[in-house]
């Protein structure tokens, strides 16, 4: 093989396996979106701040790692709750910007929490799976990358399971189609729009664990980046389709890890923001999604 | 009291970031797109006075022509996208103006300085206003002088058949249309002019601060602008600059807290945008205003 192609596939892996860090962000904001017909800007924010918690019992009690991946999830839902009550639940209805402004205030309200309580200094999260890549004929893998994508799959088949085949997913699907007649047929719509934050919220803990397990570092500024890379594989992927999230998740990761590889890093996020553009252009409905609004 | 023209020359500025918000969004388009005009206003106007020697004022109008040309050209894809979506596309222009503008690079040696937009080091040396001798109450009155003209440009719009149109469009583009306006251009132009007011809000800036680099126009650069407009309220451009206003002299006041400091912020955003969705001065704001001055008139009238 010519040393190119060698380099076109390897990055390919390596995009792969970044993406789906992509794809399990876009499954918890989609998920979100496909309910409640909002943007929850203060996703990313949730997931820091759970992650965060997780710190304390690893830090606090050097728990064992399963007890911290509780702790996240238990964070991510607590605070997930919390965003509900302050920039959702009394918002008059109807006003399609304010419920996004006040997520922004959140999303600030949040990030400036933890760097005030931090002091801003990034954390060392534990790595599970060592340093040691896997070798796969002339290609190397990653194993964290690896459980990645490997987790990202078990939850959008889980999250398949639960939307499709239970009753609460069926509750969720009618609120999803529309909220009035769901409540006429007998749906509680404000008790699946709060376990839809809980749920969501959960997702998000748990990707949360394996995104700051990989990355080795915790810092506050990750809020604000896992928001805007969730905000773009939706809209890539079609807003309220999880399948739709995990494609333009690996797709996106592609993209940027061919363009860090040949171009360079100021390049890379020029290239996701072009594939965006793109999208929302040629096909503003996105990979999967149904007809745009 | 050098503070004070300090705070206040940075909130004309960011009334005039936030004012483009605002023409936008009375069109029913939300942007978190209009500091890549502001930035390009700013690299241009600075460009244009330390690396070509023009004067002022005309550096000042080519950043705002610029800008709205941006604008211009970026309408159009706009179209095809709206609510949401387009808040999402227009955060990807102004991050790409942003990137752009992190690997420009275009410097002169000029009396033993390097100057001219420079990369991942900025924009330094835009000294034109302090070289002139022109002090800062002096700039200051400038920026007032940019902001007034703006309002009452803006006000005469609001007031015109065009004002009545974009608030129709804001509306119900499908009725408008029925209506015979013509939804495509009204976009259009409102994504001009917003380019045309933020491009000179950065040409203002970039002159004031003598320096610019691509992290200044980032992303909270884009929420600051869009929350002028939003707390401050959609009903009148006056809003707009009263957000900007209350919110600059807050985060100003409480300097002394800072590390509470965007967390009182935070807070303020969502307890307004919960008690006022539409903003503190909204269209029912306006009316009672409106009801108000017309009743005093009358009374002042009266024999």
């Amino acid at each position: 093989m010519s040393a190119l192609l060698l380099d076109v596939v390897q990055q390919t892996i390596n995009g792969l396996m970044y993406g789906a860090f992509y794809a399990l962000l876009g499954i918890g904001f989609t998920l979100f979106f496909g309910v409640m017909k909002k943007f929850n800007l203060a996703y990313g924010p949730t997931v820091m701040a759970g992650i965060y918690l997780g710190l304390l019992p690893l830090y606090v009690w050097k728990a064992p790692i399963w007890v911290v991946v509780l702790t996240c999830v238990a964070g991510a839902v607590l605070v997930g709750l919390l965003v509900e009550v302050a920039c959702f639940r009394y918002v008059a209805p109807g006003n399609e910007l304010a419920p996004l402004m006040t997520t922004i205030g959140m999303l600030i309200l949040i990030q400036e929490l933890v760097v005030l309580l931090t002091h801003a200094a990034p954390f060392e999260y534990p790595p599970v799976f060592g340093d040691e890549s896997l070798e796969l004929g002339p290609f190397l893998v990653r194993p964290d990358y690896l459980a990645i994508l490997l987790a990202g799959l078990l939850f959008v088949g889980l999250l398949y399971l639960l939307v499709e085949h239970t009753a609460f997913g069926r509750a969720m699907r009618a609120v999803a189609e529309n909220p009035r007649v769901a409540q006429l047929l007998g749906v509680d719509v404000s008790r699946v729009n709060t376990l839809t934050f809980v749920l969501t919220s959960a997702v998000g803990g748990a990707s949360g664990f394996l995104v700051a397990m990989t990355f080795g570092a915790l810092q506050p500024g990750i809020a604000g980046w896992m928001t805007i890379k969730g905000l773009v594989v939706i809209v890539i992927g079609g807003l309220g389709s999880i399948p739709g999230a995990v494609l333009a998740g690996l797709l996106l990761g592609v993209v940027e890890f061919q363009a860090l590889w040949f171009l360079g890093i100021t390049w890379r996020d020029i290239f996701a923001y072009l594939l965006l553009f793109a999208f929302l252009v040629l096909r503003p409905a996105g990979l999967l999604g149904r007809a745009a609004t | 009291m050098e503070y004070v023209v300090a705070v206040l020359s940075i909130i004309g500025i960011h009334a005039l970031l936030g004012l483009s918000v605002y023409l936008v969004a009375i069109t029913g388009q939300l942007s978190f797109g209009q500091q890549g005009f502001y930035a390009i206003g700013a690299y241009l106007a600075g460009m244009a006075t330390a690396l070509w020697n023009w004067s002022l004022g005309p550096a000042l109008a080519l950043g705002t022509v610029a800008a709205g040309v941006v604008g211009f050209l970026v309408g159009f894809p706009a179209l095809r996208v709206r609510g949401l979506y387009l808040g999402i596309a227009t955060l990807g222009f102004g991050e790409i103006v942003r990137l752009g503008f992190l690997n420009l690079k275009y410097t002169k040696t000029i009396g033993g300085r390097l100057v001219g937009p420079n990369g991942a080091e900025g924009f330094r040396h835009v000294t034109y206003v302090y070289e002139r001798g022109i002090t800062q109450g002096q700039y200051l009155l400038v920026i007032l002088l940019a902001l007034a003209l703006v309002i009452v440009l803006i006000s005469l719009l609001e007031r015109s058949r065009l004002g009545v149109q974009f608030r129709a469009v804001e509306e119900d583009e499908i009725a408008a249309a029925v209506a015979g306006v013509h939804v495509t251009a009204v976009k259009v132009l409102a994504f001009t002019l917003g380019g045309m007011v933020a491009g000179l809000g950065g040409a203002l800036f970039v002159h004031y601060s003598t320096y610019i680099d691509h992290e200044m126009v980032a992303l909270p650069l884009a929420v600051s602008a869009v929350t002028y407009a939003m707390l401050g309220g959609l009903g009148s451009c006056w809003g707009t600059v009263l957000g900007a206003a209350v919110l600059i002299s807050l985060t100003e006041g409480l300097r002394v807290a800072k590390e509470f400091r965007l967390i009182v912020y935070g807070a303020l955003i969502i307890l307004v945008m919960t008690l006022r969705p539409r903003g503190l001065v909204d269209e029912r704001v306006v009316l009672w205003l409106g009801g108000w001055m017309r009743r005093r008139r009358w009374r002042l009238d009266a024999p």
